[in-house]
């Protein structure tokens, strides 16, 4: 039977988040080259469009948004904030960060990451179940990013949840962005910047306010105020938000997958690659956007210089002329990469700790659950524009 | 005799490893977490393999060119 309607895609619309890969299949085989009417906007869903796309970064800006409400509302981004910037300012302000999170760095601080989980975990054993979010994928990314940040422990819980509530949206529409939520990122954070000016410590936040940022002129100079503060509230979110959800997902995908986790459980050696695995099964932030900088062909169709390109990597990790058997998830699958955290200039910077505390988490729950079911009733989704997940995944532990 | 090289654009460089992990002969992150490059002109029995770092780097850093 086939479906002679055309397909529609709308990231506002919940029915079709909960499950959008039908949809995504149907667009990268009928219109791969999709325009969306409703919220003016192109997308490109084959995993070659999406990572050429990402490639081209002098076609396909940043500078206005990376996410098609911020970029439709037309807001000037702030200085800083690496995700909303092209080159040169994007590879200065980058370059800052970019030696902070390497894979050896990352490595360095596994045993503390261990220890959050622990910390989470161990009061649960024996408790019949727990939460993968509440309980585990919402504390420990946010223990590790203030750690590595120097915020206090006690005050990690309520910036989380600032964050959190800034990037919520309503059902069906798009978000009205003149709220300032590009603008406020860094705030919750001021306080602890003045003080660490005068107390300096072992942490990113001193590293970043004693940090010399060169000018493309060559000129050196300390980063402001705000870029500080800009850089510390997008470390701080893209930190918090998108682990929590790949957790999340571990809970979900592993419950459905029982044969696979046992194979994980009596063969820890085997999580690397369940991770890498998950990340390319379920895109924790499914769905980018870029401005058009010139008239560009694709699929035999013009788009417009001023157009937004939705570049949707979800659907190009489930891309079958890329992968075989897409929806089928396999902790065996030998994968070239996935398009999961982006590729290119704006490759997540954070990718080395993401598989880190997504590995950490894995490993640390197996070793005192191994085996789980979820707790559909009381199981809830997460709503934001950026990030797919679940905000709550209680399970049933036997 | 027609080769080729590797070239790394340490500019762009920020030490994901994931060259390291596909060629080890070729390409190593040191303890000062920078890259080395350990054989600018690799037998061409890595070829393959330093191909598939120059296709999976994410800030295609690295490229091979023909000398």
């Amino acid at each position: 039977m086939s479906d002679t309607t055309t397909p529609y895609y709308d990231p506002y619309d919940f029915d079709i988040d909960a499950d959008p890969y039908p949809v995504w299949r149907r667009l990268r085989n009928e219109a791969p080259l999709y325009y969306n009417e409703k919220y003016d906007f192109y997308a490109l869903t084959r995993f070659e469009d999406v990572e050429r796309v990402s490639l081209e970064w002098q076609t396909y800006i940043s500078g206005k948004g990376s996410v098609l409400e911020l970029i439709k509302s037309g807001l000037v981004m702030p200085p800083g904030n690496i995700l909303f910037e092209d080159p040169p300012s994007h590879d200065l302000h980058r370059g800052l960060l970019a030696r902070v999170f390497t894979p050896r760095r990352m490595a360095a601080i596994e045993p503390q990451v261990r220890e959050f989980c622990a910390r989470s975990l161990d009061p649960l054993v024996g408790s019949g179940g727990f939460d993968f979010v509440r309980d585990i994928g919402a504390q420990m990314p946010m223990r590790t990013i203030g750690m590595l940040l120097g915020i206090p422990e006690d005050h990690q819980e309520a910036i989380r949840d600032q964050i959190d509530e800034g990037m919520r949206i309503a059902e069906g529409a798009m978000p009205d962005r003149d709220d300032g939520y590009a603008v406020t990122m860094g705030s919750g954070f001021e306080e602890y910047i003045d003080w660490r000016v005068d107390h300096p410590s072992d942490d990113l936040m001193t590293e970043l306010i004693n940090a010399e940022l060169e000018e493309p002129d060559g000129t050196r100079r300390k980063l402001t105020r705000e870029e500080v503060l800009s850089y510390v509230g997008l470390i701080a979110a893209a930190g918090n938000e998108t682990t929590t959800r790949l957790i999340g997902w571990t809970g979900k995908v592993l419950a459905e997958n029982p044969e696979q986790r046992a194979e994980l459980v009596a063969d820890p050696s085997l999580v690397p690659n369940a991770i890498e695995e998950l990340l390319r099964y379920e895109a924790p932030s499914p769905i980018q956007a870029r401005y058009v900088t010139r008239d560009v062909e694709h699929h035999g169709t013009t788009v417009p210089e001023g157009s937004v390109m939705c570049i949707i990597t979800a659907s190009a990790n489930r891309d079958e002329r890329r992968f075989e058997e897409p929806d089928r998830f396999d902790i065996h699958r030998k994968i070239d990469h996935h398009l999961t955290f982006g590729f290119g200039i704006h490759f997540c910077l954070g990718a080395a700790l993401a598989r880190l505390e997504g590995r950490v988490a894995l490993d640390e729950v197996l070793k005192r659950f191994p085996t789980w079911e979820v707790d559909w009733d009381n199981a809830e989704r997460a709503h934001t524009t950026t990030v797919r997940g679940w905000e709550r995944l209680p399970v049933l532990t036997s | 005799m027609p080769g080729w090289r590797v070239v790394v654009d340490f500019d762009l460089c920020e030490s994901n490893a994931v060259c390291a992990g596909l060629a080890p002969e070729v390409f190593e992150v040191r303890d000062d977490d920078f890259l080395y490059l350990l054989d600018e002109q690799p037998p061409d029995a890595l070829r393959e393999r330093v191909q598939d770092a120059v296709r999976q780097c994410p800030k295609q850093a690295i490229s091979i060119e023909e000398t």
